[in-house]
């Protein structure tokens, strides 16, 4: 342990940018043995793993780190899947130079360690040596109901198995994951890495329903009574407004509309063709993860051009750095400080362009973020045969919340009990976007543990 | 149990002694007054009280005065017969003495005369006089005829009866009762004993042979009774291992059989030891009851104090088998002693099997015999003397008053060996474990692996533990090291799942006794274990010789298996005396009573089953029961058999999953257990093994490596009390108990004491079973990774609460770089708002004062002056942050520490320099101009993270940079020994410290001591020593590298510390002498101000300060990669990565100031001088979990001043002798291209002759010094310790005559030449730990030397013609010839330097430490080069001294250079041999 001065950090080889942006295939290759030994072998194995404790599901970083430095898979798999209900989903969508990797030690100069990568690593070569996380069986008589099959769903359904309890889960698309599976380009997570893992919760015996919608295809009630206790993880889906003049036209898209569609493409199935931006001029407003992956895909769909409006500089960018670069390599324009003032429309109420106006920044708020100036005379306008928005989302709040006692805060967050993650009503979890907003993988898997955790305390007693 | 309050008065003991005696037996008033004399000179070994006049106590013991008492008893009336005897008692109320008569009368014995014993009270001081009781002695005859034995065993007899009478009354106090000895002692001064007792001065007062003792003692309150010598002894050091011994003299006590008492007489006599006396009056106790049965003088001396037997091949068998037999009864009396025994009929000298008093006995040719602490106590001219020499480690003399015969050590050790046929004894009756074992370590038992998880859950076994813990010692053998200090909450405020062995805090030596090296003096040391009754120790039969043994207390499967098979009825080898019987420690409910009901059934068994030895086994619980912790099981056991009085017919066995380190282990055995299976450590081994790729041993080797780690943690934990073997060490109960309630201290660990008493068997029930819980529950999930992570060394969210957490650090970070107050509050928010984590934590503060305006409180710069940073050496940490620190300290007017390892001397004088210049136990880079240059000078007693050890900076830390400041190579391992070697003692303390005040009398000298339960008594201690400053640091402070076990068990918080110091300096009224410090994980105003209002005037910050300059506790501090370039010499990772700067400790010091400020202004306080001390202002929280505990211990409140009231504690000893010398030298040293001559008569009580002029000169001239031979100084007479301390080059000190310990203690140049007429090997001429931590300059003496001489040394060139043991230890450098011979453990830890040893008989090579050090010939050709250097240095040598030795062997030199080795470090390649390196 310890070598981070003889060796230096490398991020996994990514696939060339003109074979990349040909396809959907994800551009990252998994570590060999070799360079995971060597890199986890940079490890200073701290007294204050800072790793661990940004990790918000405080994943058993540096524990790993030095067994794979060891070369002892079979003891890192077990330290990684105890913690995290999918580390290897989780190596390649955490935004790790934000959370574990942006916090670690040798961050300051040094390169920090691969520690996505190599969490990545260790899950692939975990499965492909035959190893797999044990579920005990359906050991209790008791049964949870999971609304929604995202990350948090996910999670919730992982550790209530691997407390022997029942789990049916009800997702009302024709696939499981939720944003796993269709707000994630394929790019980033094949969706085999998703499917693979919804399996393993089926063998462990959770019921998948799918196609199912709460509230149309079953009722509340139904489900209730079926169950001892249930668990929401909705999301969050509903994108956010600008309220731009022009946000109306119908070539103004919303960036999870725009990436399900191609999934579903990709997916070989039913899609809207409205989708297809071959030769277009793609416009992207937002800077986050989402806004990145629709660039990308855009890019990888045919798009003449393709640009990214944000209003601060690619230091304030809130999405992972790591995406940023990947998007620049392939070729995404960035108008950095650009603030969008209108949706330009032609005659025929299609969007043609977006005005914008140049911004500075200046000292930080309250809020750590630089406060932000708009230039006075500064304004251009930016040419768009397509313009799609990715400014965040909020929760969609189904009816059957307020009808069953289930309280939302002021923008459609569900109230929980942030300790044991019961809603208002008792016997009912929440976690994930649904409870927090538009958030992290992370997060989700993170509230989907500890709801899991509280349910089988109250169920098991 | 010892109560909190009674600790503020109480104290330890050290002193001068020594004997004279005529060896034949002729009374005369010589002997006296030699006796007298030899007191009068080593006053400066004992301490004055403030009056001037009340010493802490002198006394003699002498022979019968039988001429003059038979004169005064006929001048009453009273014609004596010839069988009399003569009680001196002490009594404040006369009324007492009937209750002798009475019983002196029931037992046959008849009072014939009272006398009041003529006292002239000018001779003492006002508080002597206030205590004075009346002084009687009680004339006692025989009633009927009997033989002098029974009339001597009568008098023992009736004495104890009446002390045991009349226990309650202090002020009664028999100092002697006997036919042939009678006691002279007092609160006297030995200047005025003689004008005190007016006796002395009558010319009948004729003797043969006197003990003589004078006292130091660390507190204020001398009581005539506590004066030295005792009934039999007179003792110098202090008793390591007193604890243990007690607990054992009484178990013991219970099988007694004696020849000269009945068995009803024996019960009037128990117990042996008088309760609450110091350690010598114990050993004196215990020494007088087996002399009075019949022991034999010298077999007694030997079974108490043995000489190191267990790992010594070099001794006789037939002495082994002498000490091994006595093994099964006896356990060493361990400790630093110096013992004068005298039993009437014999008289004689031991010392201890570390040699770590002083000894030095001269024979006259008159027949005389004198031994004292020191040479030169009486004036004997050198044509008198017959022979001059020094007792050797482990050694003794004894004379034979009734054949007027010297019986040295080898004639002693032949009476002992030959007496009885020990041997033969061991060979029939002694059963050694190992023998009958097939094969060690093959039994990789595999408990299967679900239940293996559950048991290592409920037995805290963490991943953490497997990681940091188990696995390094299956990898190293050894324990693992870690850095930085211990920022958890002790286990009775963590609210997460602790070991019971973690309610336990090591005790640990510091000054009054000093711990020992296990590694570089392991052959002091011995683990080994025996098991089966404790006979009579009275008798010596065979069958005494009935004992299991096995080397190590941690016993594997195979020996546990073979030991039951002796005592299985079932089995073919089984023996009755080895009957065991195994017990389940499980239970399902109520802890207290399962506790009881184990209690009943071992008793039950033991006393009706005859069972022997008792197993207990803590493997049979499962999802409904429990177990009762194992070191409760043991405590109570102990304490429950002893109060049965059956405790010394059984052993107790450990069969625990609770052991997993040293650290478990030794609390078991420190509570009563004799070995310890630890069977879910060895089974957790099995498991890595056959889980974890990374580790490829076998499972023998890694058994036996984990077995290694263990048996060495062990030794590190003894040696660090101190003591040398486990059997001294079983029983004592040398921990701290914290927040256990005082029922279940009392009850299980009484000989304890306890700390914040709370939780009770009810509390600590609730946690096993929240523990027991989980093991079974799995949290609700079923684990992929079953164990838990851990937490209790390394962060881990959720886990153990960790000071230092990524949350703290980050918000210290950015404080420091932005200096923001919001920043700050961000910080001191984390901090304030932690939980009960920590002792001040569950205190609010309310002063009831009016809050003031902010503006009215002392500036922010009157704060500053009371912070310092604190100790960290360049080495330890690098030379930028090192730098970056003083700068900011000094910017601020604040102070920071160098400390131990030099200063470049380019910093001196400017802003980069340190103020606070350290001296530890290295002494690395400690010159006179490091001395001179520091304001405060800092002795280093203990380190928060690892008091009582030693450290090491391997080789390849010493950088060209290091090497320098040390003065050694760049590459050679620096190894700092664990104790200070001129300082075993709190007089040897006292002299260090006048050492310093010498060298430069402008500096405050600071002892830094580490807060432990008796802290305070040391504190008074070393107040008494004339220390100007104490720090009492927390157990929990940083270290580059220690052992896990350390950094986390030993040493207490320093609440209870500082607490305890303030107020026993305040009892002893001595705080108004010094100022008082505290330091340990201080980092938000409230933190600074609670720590004042506790008693701290100032404040130090370690790893505060270096987390504000960028550390990020990685805890890698001993890898040398610390990634943030502050702990590393790396130079990529100190030039690219250290970020520090003097602002971001400017920012962060400010900002904690004015918090303090705002804290002072809110209770009204304008300054700190007036808040330091207001204990009252604390108030414990009004919470239910604060409430349980009892902090009145810390919140206590003694009368008096709160803060230091002088700038200088000055010594009694102002040093006019040198203070005249410096007027002339001064001559020199204004024009030194005028050398000058100085010469003078010295005695032994001109203490640390050259170190006054040597400072003077480092002041203008630095370490450079003037010319060879500028002031050459010459000296006939016996000088005092330290002579030619620290002296600088251009000094030259030539003393015809001997010179004491610490010769050249320090020198750093110039010339220490020492003959005299008595010459040669046989002759003594210097003491004990001569050059250590020299870094220059020539010794030479013509005569031999006592035990480790030139240790540490690191540049000295030094010529003797002997030495004692353990010479060249740890040198680094330097060149040391020995024209004679050595004594053991030759070279031990040495690393640098070389070393030639002149070896007539070859018997050298056995005496040399192989581990670091190798000896080669020279009469070689490879030797070439050495040889001729050798040959130059012995004629260098000749010239100095005109040494007979040196002159014969250059004239032989061709014959005798074959006996001559040179030993050299095993990897030293190029040897300095270079005569210009001298002076």
């Amino acid at each position: 342990m310890r070598e981070y001065l003889t060796t230096e950090r490398i991020d996994p080889s990514k696939r060339l940018v003109v074979e990349r942006t040909k396809d959907f295939g994800e551009i990252y290759e998994v570590f060999d043995k070799d360079d995971a030994a060597s890199q986890s072998d940079r490890c200073i194995q701290c007294g204050d793993p800072f790793c661990l404790n940004k990790c918000p599901l405080h994943n058993y970083i540096p524990q790993w780190l030095k067994s794979i430095a060891e070369k002892d898979l079979d003891l890192a798999f077990r330290l990684s899947n105890e913690p995290s209900p999918f580390p290897e989903v989780m190596g390649r969508v955490c935004p790790h130079d934000r959370l574990c990797e942006g916090d670690c030690t040798l961050n300051d100069g040094h390169g920090a360690i691969t520690i996505g990568s190599i969490e990545t690593h260790i899950t692939e070569e975990g499965f492909k040596a035959g190893l797999t996380p044990n579920f005990p069986g359906i050991t209790s008589d008791k049964r949870v109901a999971v609304i929604g099959s995202g990350p948090a769903g996910l999670s919730v359904a992982t550790y209530l198995l691997r407390s022997g309890i029942a789990v049916t889960m009800y997702e009302r698309a024709d696939r499981a994951g939720g944003l796993l599976t269709y707000g994630i380009p394929n790019f980033k997570l094949d969706k085999k890495i998703v499917e693979r893992r919804v399996s393993l919760l089926e063998d462990a015996g959770m019921k998948l329903v799918l196609n199912c919608e709460v509230g149309k295809d079953l009722t509340f009630e139904e489900i209730a009574n079926k169950h001892d206790a249930m668990f929401i993880g909705v999301g969050a889906t509903k994108a956010k407004n600008a309220g731009l003049a022009g946000e109306q036209a119908a070539n103004v898209y919303a960036a999870m509309d725009y990436l399900t569609n191609i999934q579903k493409k990709n997916f070989k199935t039913a899609y809207d063709k409205k989708f297809d931006f071959k030769d277009q001029d793609v416009v992207v407003i937002g800077g986050g993860d989402t806004a990145m992956d629709c660039l990308r895909t855009a890019k990888r769909e045919g798009a003449k051009s393709v640009t990214c409006l944000y209003r601060r500089d690619e230091l304030n960018m809130p999405g992972s750095k790591k995406e940023y670069k990947n998007a620049m390599e392939e070729g995404v324009d960035f108008s950095f400080l650009s603030s969008p003032k209108e949706i330009i429309l032609d005659e025929s109420g299609k969007a043609i362009a977006v005005e914008i106006v140049k911004t500075t920044l200046g000292a930080k708020g309250s809020d750590g973020r630089q406060r932000m100036e708009e230039v006075k005379g500064s304004e251009t306008r930016v040419n768009a045969d397509i313009v799609i928005m990715s400014l965040g989302f909020d929760p969609v709040v189904p009816s059957f919340l307020a009808e069953n006692g289930i309280e939302t805060n002021s923008w459609g967050g569900i109230v929980i009990n942030e300790e044991t993650h019961e809603t208002t009503t008792s016997g009912i979890y929440a976690g994930g976007d649904c409870f927090r907003g538009a958030d992290l993988v992370v997060t989700a898997a993170f509230d989907g543990r500890e709801a899991a955790r509280s349910i089988a305390k109250s169920l098991l007693k | 149990m010892v109560e909190h309050h009674d600790l503020l008065r109480s104290f330890k003991d050290n002193c001068g002694f020594g004997l004279v005696a005529n060896i034949k037996n002729k009374p005369s008033r010589k002997v006296l007054d030699d006796a007298v004399t030899a007191l009068e000179r080593m006053m400066h070994r004992g301490a004055v009280a403030a009056d001037g006049k009340t010493g802490d106590g002198s006394g003699l013991l002498l022979s019968m005065p039988t001429e003059f008492m038979v004169k005064v008893a006929a001048e009453s009336g009273v014609e004596l017969s010839k069988q009399f005897a003569v009680a001196s008692i002490f009594t404040k109320d006369l009324k007492h003495l009937d209750v002798l008569d009475e019983i002196c009368a029931n037992n046959d014995l008849k009072i014939v005369l009272r006398r009041e014993v003529p006292i002239d009270i000018n001779a003492l001081g006002d508080q002597a006089i206030a205590s004075l009781p009346n002084i009687v002695q009680i004339f006692i005859v025989p009633n009927s005829i009997m033989a002098t034995n029974r009339f001597d065993a009568l008098l023992y007899l009736s004495r104890k009866e009446t002390e045991h009478k009349l226990i309650e009354d202090r002020d009664f106090y028999i100092a002697s009762m006997s036919s042939t000895v009678l006691s002279y002692k007092g609160l006297v001064m030995p200047t005025h004993i003689k004008e005190f007792y007016k006796d002395f001065n009558d010319e009948s007062f004729k003797i043969s042979f006197s003990l003589f003792h004078q006292r130091f003692s660390t507190n204020t309150l001398p009581e005539w009774r506590l004066a030295q010598p005792f009934r039999a002894v007179a003792h110098n050091g202090e008793i390591n291992s007193v604890e243990g011994n007690r607990i054992n003299v009484e178990i013991k006590s219970e099988s007694i059989k004696s020849d000269v008492f009945t068995d009803e007489e024996i019960q009037r006599i128990l117990p042996i030891l008088q309760l609450n006396s110091s350690d010598s009056a114990s050993a004196d106790n215990f020494f007088e009851f087996l002399i009075v049965n019949g022991m034999d003088f010298f077999k007694a001396v030997r079974a108490v104090i043995p000489s190191a037997w267990q790992n010594a091949p070099h001794m006789d068998p037939e002495l082994r088998a002498f000490y091994e037999y006595h093994s099964t009864v006896f356990e060493a009396w361990d400790g630093p002693a110096a013992f004068s025994v005298t039993d009437g009929r014999y008289i004689g000298c031991v010392l201890d099997r570390n040699g770590l008093r002083p000894s030095k006995y001269i024979v006259t040719k008159d027949d005389n015999l004198l031994i004292a602490s020191e040479y030169g106590v009486v004036d004997i001219a050198e044509e008198d003397i017959k022979e001059r020499g020094r007792l050797q480690s482990g050694e003794m003399i004894g004379l034979d008053l009734k054949f007027g015969k010297l019986l040295k050590s080898d004639q002693i050790n032949d009476y002992l060996k030959g007496s009885n046929p020990y041997m033969k004894w061991l060979n029939e009756h002694m059963i050694y474990l190992q023998e009958h074992v097939e094969e060690q370590y093959s039994s990789c038992n595999n408990i299967n692996a679900d239940e293996l998880v559950k048991r290592q859950k409920f037995f805290n076994i963490t991943q953490e533990i497997v990681e940091q813990v188990i696995e390094p010692m299956i990898k190293d053998g050894k324990e693992a090291v870690g850095s930085m200090g211990d920022d958890t909450p002790l286990a009775a405020f963590s609210d997460k799942q602790r070991n019971f062995s973690d309610y336990f805090k090591q005790k640990f030596a510091q000054v009054t006794n000093p711990p020992i090296d296990p590694i570089r003096e392991k052959v002091v040391m011995s683990l080994n274990t025996g098991f089966g009754e404790v006979h009579n120790i009275l008798d010596e039969i065979p069958t005494h010789a009935h004992r299991l043994k096995s080397i190590s207390p941690i016993i594997t499967k195979e020996k546990l298996e073979v030991l039951k098979s002796f005592g299985d009825k079932s089995s073919p080898r089984y023996q009755a005396f080895y009957h065991n019987t195994t017990f389940s420690t499980a239970y399902t409910t109520d802890l207290k009573a399962s506790l009881d009901t184990l209690v009943t059934t071992v008793i039950d068994s033991v006393r009706n089953n005859g069972t022997r030895i008792v197993i207990l086994d803590d493997s049979e619980f499962d999802e409904n029961t429990k177990v009762i912790p194992m070191a409760m099981a043991i405590g109570r056991l102990n304490i429950a058999l002893l109060k049965e009085k059956i405790r010394h017919l059984v052993s107790m066995i450990a069969v625990t999953g609770e052991v997993v380190d040293s650290h478990s282990a030794a609390v078991l055995i420190g509570y009563g257990a004799s070995a310890i299976y630890p069977n879910v450590l060895f089974a957790t081994v099995a498991n890595q093994l056959s889980n974890s790729k990374s580790l490829q041993l076998s499972c023998p080797e890694a058994y036996k490596a984990v077995h290694t780690a263990l048996n060495n943690g062990l030794l590190k934990i003894m040696s660090k009390m101190g003591i040398a073997t486990i059997a001294s060490y079983r029983n004592s109960g040398l921990f701290d108990v914290m927040g256990l309630s005082k029922e279940i201290a009392q009850e299980c660990f009484e000989m304890s004491h306890c700390a914040i008493a709370g939780l009770t068997y009810d509390d600590i029930d609730e946690r096993i079973e929240k523990f027991h819980k989980s093991a079974f529950k799995n949290d609700g999930f079923k684990k992929i990774f079953p164990l838990n992570i851990g937490g209790y060394y390394k962060f881990y969210t959720g886990q153990e609460h960790h000071d230092f957490g990524p949350a703290v650090i980050h918000a210290i970070h950015a404080v420091a770089d932005s200096g923001k107050k919001e920043d700050f509050d961000r910080l001191k928010n984390l901090v304030n708002n932690r939980g009960l984590k920590f002792i001040r934590d569950f205190f609010d503060m309310k002063s009831g004062r009016e809050p003031i305006d902010i503006s009215e409180v002392e500036p922010k710069e009157a704060i500053f002056k009371r912070f310092a940073s604190a100790a960290m050496s360049l080495g330890s940490i690098s030379p930028e942050a090192h730098e970056t620190i003083a700068i900011a300290m000094n910017r601020i007017g604040g102070q920071s520490n160098s400390g131990e390892g030099g200063e470049d001397k380019s910093r001196f004088g400017t802003e980069r320099v340190s103020k606070i210049k350290q001296v530890a136990s290295g002494r690395f880079g400690v010159t006179p101009a490091y001395l001179r240059s520091a304001e405060e000078i800092q002795i280093k007693v203990a380190q928060g993270a690892k008091p009582g050890e030693g450290g090491q900076l391997p080789g390849h830390k010493v950088t060209a940079l290091i090497g320098k400041l040390r003065h050694t190579v760049p590459g050679v391992t620096l190894i700092s020994p664990p104790p200070h070697h001129d300082i075993y003692s709190i007089e040897d303390l006292s002299q260090l410290i006048f050492d310093m005040k010498q060298v430069n009398p402008k500096a405050r000298i600071a002892v830094k001591l580490v807060s432990t339960i008796g802290v305070g008594t040391i504190a008074a201690g070393v107040a008494k020593a004339y220390a100007d400053k104490i720090i009492i640091s927390g157990g929990d402070g940083g270290t580059g590298a220690a052992p896990l076990t350390s950094l986390k068990f030993a040493g207490n918080p320093w609440e209870l510390g500082l607490s305890e110091a303030h107020n026993a300096l305040k009892a002893n009224n001595l705080r108004g002498l010094v100022e008082l410090q505290t330091d340990g994980g201080l980092k938000s105003g409230i933190d600074v101000v609670k720590a004042a209002l506790l008693g701290a005037e100032s404040f130090a910050f370690g790893t505060g300060v270096l987390t504000i300059v960028g550390c990020k506790m990685l805890r890698i501090c001993h890898v040398n990669k610390c990634s943030v370039g502050i702990a590393t010499q790396n130079e990529k990772l100190r030039q690219e990565f250290f970020k520090g700067h003097v602002d971001q400790i400017i920012n962060y010091f400010t900002l904690l100031a004015e918090d303090v400020r705002s804290i002072m202004a809110e209770l009204g306080y304008k300054t700190m001088e007036e808040m330091v001390g207001q204990v009252s202002t604390l108030k414990v929280k009004d919470d239910p979990f604060a409430q349980k505990f009892d902090f009145s211990a810390v919140l206590h409140e003694e009368e008096g001043v709160n803060t230091h009231q002088q700038r200088f504690n000055h010594p009694f000893d102002d040093n006019s002798f040198e203070k005249d010398v410096l007027k002339e030298a001064m001559v020199a040293i204004k024009s030194p291209d005028q050398p000058i001559r100085i010469t003078r008569e010295i005695k032994n009580v001109h203490r640390s002759f050259g170190a006054l002029v040597s400072g003077e000169i480092a002041e203008y001239y630095g370490d450079d010094g003037l010319k060879p031979d500028t002031i050459k100084i010459n000296l006939t007479g016996s000088a005092g310790q330290a002579l030619g301390a620290f002296i600088t080059p251009g000094v030259s000190i030539y003393l015809d005559g001997v010179a004491n310990d610490y010769i050249g203690k320090g020198m750093n140049g110039g010339k220490i030449i020492i003959t005299s007429k008595n010459e040669g090997e046989e002759f003594s001429a210097g003491g004990n730990t001569c050059l250590y931590g020299a870094t220059g300059g020539k010794l030479y003496i013509s005569g031999s030397v006592g035990e480790r001489f030139a240790v540490r040394n690191s540049g000295a060139f030094a010529i003797v013609e002997g030495t004692g043991d353990n010479a060249c230890e740890y040198m680094t450098g330097g060149v040391v010839v020995i024209l004679g011979k050595t004594g053991i453990n030759f070279g031990a830890g040495m690393t640098g330097g070389v070393s030639f040893v002149y070896d007539q008989e070859h018997r050298f090579v056995e005496n040399v430490n192989h581990e670091l050090v190798e000896a080669v010939r020279i009469d070689t050709d490879e030797g070439d080069e050495a040889r001729h250097y050798l040959k130059r240095l012995l004629k260098d040598y000749v010239v100095e001294t005109k040494s007979k030795k040196a002159i014969e062997l250059l004239e032989n030199f061709r014959v005798e250079v074959r006996n001559f080795w040179l030993v050299k470090p095993k990897n030293l390649t190029k040897l300095p041999l270079n005569l210009e390196n001298g002076d």
